[in-house]
């Protein structure tokens, strides 16, 4: 059944009159079932993603704090959810419910500049020629993504590592092209085959980077950090 | 991916999140319906601005090939909420937060909803707001905000895929219909209304049907933005801050 096409809002509203549901309940109820299911898939998908990633999430942390302990700051990039991702984990990074702020940006932040390069140039280049503009060596590039697979991002990735920045990527699936990419240094994968769950367990890696990354600057350079 | 011994325990899944999964069910056929006779659905994170950014994204472009793209806009978090609100929801509008029971914005907003038409859906965690704050309220009961962040974003996705559900059932999609012997919508009971502009004992409200002329001689002369109960024709008192 297609109920969906979606050329009139309401046209589908009353198509098999005779044969139409009145009673809610049976509805609600596998629904209620629907989501105590992905809900637990969830819960086990996050469980097995942070085990499985301990030790990448350690060594990039620790990449990291070397970074900005040294005057980096960080550059985060997504499209779609995932820019939320990256705005998510950006405001997270200056504005921390506890531990110190470390400087970080979105570059989804500023239309004019997303605007201006995709009606100018394209699509493909409006994180990479923002990267060109304000990365300087000894800063971060954290791109998010759930194919792996985003063009800008894998250019951006490229510029990133040509001006010798640390490139870390989050990815789905297998990977995609960032987890084959050169270009990207730490490739943190959620193993799994749906957008939703893998951008729910890619929040949980964000935090669990966040969180390692406040240890490390905590332990190795607090002269630092804890004015 | 591989099982991890924390899956292999047969937990009980409806209790690890409370009454979260029916709410969520009873929120997804009201949105669907909503949706259905040509709703919008705003979303607002004050505190948060990208999470009403990845609601919005969700309902207009899904991530899976086919859905209906639906009219799903962020309010931008440097806005006055009720003041953009007011100017931008008609009836029929469906309203979504994600918000601490503390945000006040969001709380005025939601308190709102019946003299705008608006359906009303509040996602947080921690310390519930009031009984009756939003017509759905969509709780978690983690106290940490990283693991509360996470799990909203688990709560619109699935908000996201049962209102999808829910558009292949045609017949339950249609408004609900009034059956009770005294029904507020249809019996003039008590209606609540937001003042628009007073002039003299009398004032210009906003109800879920529409614009009106109502007599305010019986209660303290409201302002501008005030929430009135009206019946017959008459404020017959405020509507209190919880």
């Amino acid at each position: 059944m297609a109920p969906t096409s979606g050329v009139e809002p309401t046209g589908f509203l009353y198509p098999f009159i005779e044969r139409e549901e009145s009673d809610p309940a049976p509805l609600l109820a596998d629904l209620a079932r629907s989501a105590a299911a992905k809900w637990q898939q969830s819960t086990d998908l996050r469980q097995a993603t942070l085990v499985a990633l301990a030790g990448q999430l350690q060594a990039t942390a620790a990449e990291m704090a070397d970074r900005l302990a040294a005057g980096g700051q960080i550059f985060a990039f997504g499209n779609g959810g995932s820019s939320t991702d990256a705005d998510a984990f950006a405001q997270l990074c200056t504005r921390p419910p506890s531990g110190v702020a470390v400087p970080a940006r979105s570059l989804t932040w500023d239309q004019a500049v997303l605007t201006a390069l995709s009606n100018d140039i394209g699509f493909d280049v409006v994180f990479s020629r923002q990267l060109i503009a304000y990365g300087r060596p000894g800063d971060i590039a954290i791109g998010f993504s759930t194919s792996g697979n985003s063009d800008n991002l894998l250019m951006a990735f490229e510029e990133a590592a040509r001006r010798q920045m640390l490139t870390v990527g989050l990815s789905g699936y297998d990977g995609g092209r960032m987890g084959a990419s050169d270009a990207v240094r730490h490739c943190l994968v959620v193993k799994s085959d749906s957008v939703h769950r893998i951008q729910e367990s890619q929040a949980a890696v964000a935090h669990a980077l966040w969180a390692a990354l406040q240890t490390e600057l905590r332990s190795k350079h607090q002269e630092r950090w804890s004015a | 991916m591989t099982e991890t011994a924390s899956s292999t325990a047969p937990a009980p899944v409806a209790d690890a999140v409370g009454g979260l999964t029916s709410d969520l069910a009873r929120a997804s056929l009201s949105l669907a319906r909503r949706f259905a006779v040509g709703g919008t659905m705003w979303c607002a994170s004050p505190a948060w601005p990208f999470h009403a950014h990845h609601v919005a994204v969700e309902f207009v472009h899904p991530v899976i090939v086919g859905k209906r793209a639906l009219p799903a806009v962020a309010v931008p978090a440097a806005d006055d909420l009720v003041a953009s609100l007011r100017a931008t929801v008609r009836p029929g509008d469906m309203v979504v937060a994600v918000a601490p029971a503390d945000d006040r914005s969001v709380a005025s907003a939601m308190r709102r909803g019946d003299a705008w038409g608006v359906e009303t859906v509040w996602i947080g965690a921690g310390p519930r707001p009031p009984a009756g704050a939003a017509h759905h309220v969509l709780w978690l009961a983690t106290g940490d905000p990283l693991a509360a962040s996470e799990e909203f974003v688990r709560v619109y996705h699935l908000l996201w895929e049962l209102t999808h559900v829910c558009f292949e059932h045609p017949g339950l999609l249609r408004p609900e219909v009034c059956t009770d012997e005294v029904c507020i919508t249809c019996s003039d009971e008590g209606r609540p209304a937001e003042v628009v502009a007073v002039e003299g004992d009398e004032a210009v409200v906003r109800t879920a049907e529409g614009r009106e002329r109502i007599d305010t001689s019986f209660i303290d002369p409201p302002r501008p933005g005030d929430l009135l109960l009206v019946h017959a024709g008459s404020a017959i008192g405020p509507i209190q801050e919880p």
